[in-house]
């Protein structure tokens, strides 16, 4: 897959349903003509296919996701699980964050363990080329909706190692990220105002939605 | 064996020279490539260095500069009268041209790292040794970095 993940591939894009894809016919025809043996994602587009055309002729689609999405946004909002997973010096500031002085919890802030459990992952410290590969799989493994904060100067432009031998210029120069916090390293304080601007930008953009439509 | 009893078993060696005392236990010397392995072996199973501490690579241009620090921990070495563990201070002087030396790392198990690591950042190729890859650098990556003339381009990949 892509590092632009299943929207950015026009391929997996029609297979979760855009508007390009021609309904009528996946209704005629079946998911992908094979009715005996479906794939768990075949499966998964024939039901998504299904119930979005059956919401949409009854008009209840619009109804629906007017009524869902503010729910979902403040769900998505207000626990946005960051990936426990720390580099250099900023991973030490991400744990006085969470410790009872800056309680970084009360923002709904869990850190979790595994990428398939996250939403956000946070970059904190110089990016070498051997961690590159890492990196960008544990970005692949998230479950989409995502989220990237690049956190201290190191994660935004390589920092005092911008001109290393093996040290990568940026995390944006091989993932996309939503949030920059300078600082080195990174105030805890700073860290929340992130994340408080993280809120923001889901609350703009209103990803929260009735089925996996865009 | 006693510290002063070392000593002047060392200076008899051929290919040691500028024997010095840095600290109270540690002796400096400066060793001649060609004699380095029959040289160590003798400093590990006569002399009770049992133990390689560090193996490091200078550039001191136009040539490198290899730094072996071996100690002794078991005791065997007395220092007057203290307690303190012994140790030398090797230095073997390498032609920038053919920066190649016998291995250690069948005397000393953890001198292969060691090796390991001078190879990948500076370019000492250690004859013998039994697995001479990179160690920090990812595979591929061209060119030892802390060389003096090493020059350095930017990696981007597009995402």
């Amino acid at each position: 897959m892509s590092a632009k993940g299943i929207r950015g591939n026009p391929e997996l894009r029609r297979g979760l349903g855009s508007k390009t894809t021609d309904r009528e016919k996946i209704m005629e025809d079946g998911p992908a003509g094979d009715w005996l043996a479906l794939r768990s994602d075949q499966l998964l587009n024939w039901i998504d296919d299904a119930v979005y055309n059956a919401a949409e002729a009854t008009g209840m689609r619009e109804v629906v996701d007017r009524v869902t999405r503010p729910i979902f946004n403040f769900a998505q909002r207000f626990s946005p699980h960051p990936l426990h997973f720390g580099i250099m010096c900023c991973a030490i500031e991400m744990g006085q964050a969470s410790a009872p002085d800056h309680d970084i919890d009360r923002l709904g802030l869990v850190y979790r363990s595994s990428p398939r459990q996250c939403d956000v992952l946070i970059v904190n410290g110089p990016v070498c080329e051997k961690l590159r590969p890492k990196l960008k799989t544990l970005y692949e493994q998230m479950p989409e909706p995502k989220w990237v904060i690049a956190m201290g100067e190191c994660a935004i432009s390589g920092g005092p190692y911008w001109d290393s031998y093996s040290v990568v210029a940026g995390a944006d120069t091989f993932m996309p990220v939503d949030v920059y916090i300078p600082g080195c390293p990174v105030r805890p304080e700073a860290l929340m105002h992130g994340f408080l601007t993280l809120q923001k930008k889901i609350r703009e953009k209103e990803p929260g939605m009735f089925l996996r439509r865009d | 064996m006693n510290f002063k009893d070392l000593q002047k078993e060392l200076k008899a060696i051929k290919g040691v020279s500028n024997l010095s005392l840095i600290r109270q236990n540690v002796i400096k010397i400066d060793l001649e490539k060609s004699v380095s392995k029959a040289f160590f072996t003798k400093l590990k199973e006569d002399f009770y260095f049992e133990h390689c501490s560090l193996i490091t690579a200078v550039d001191n241009q136009p040539d490198f500069e290899l730094v072996y620090h071996l100690s002794c921990l078991s005791g065997e070495l007395t220092v007057d009268d203290t307690k303190m563990s012994a140790m030398i201070e090797v230095h073997i002087h390498l032609k920038r041209d053919s920066p190649s030396i016998d291995s250690v790392s069948d005397l000393w198990f953890g001198a292969n790292w060691h090796e390991r690591e001078a190879f990948d950042l500076m370019g000492i190729y250690f004859v013998g040794h039994p697995d001479l890859r990179r160690v920090l650098l990812p595979e591929g990556f061209a060119g030892h970095p802390l060389r003096k003339d090493y020059v350095y381009e930017i990696h981007e990949e597009e995402w």
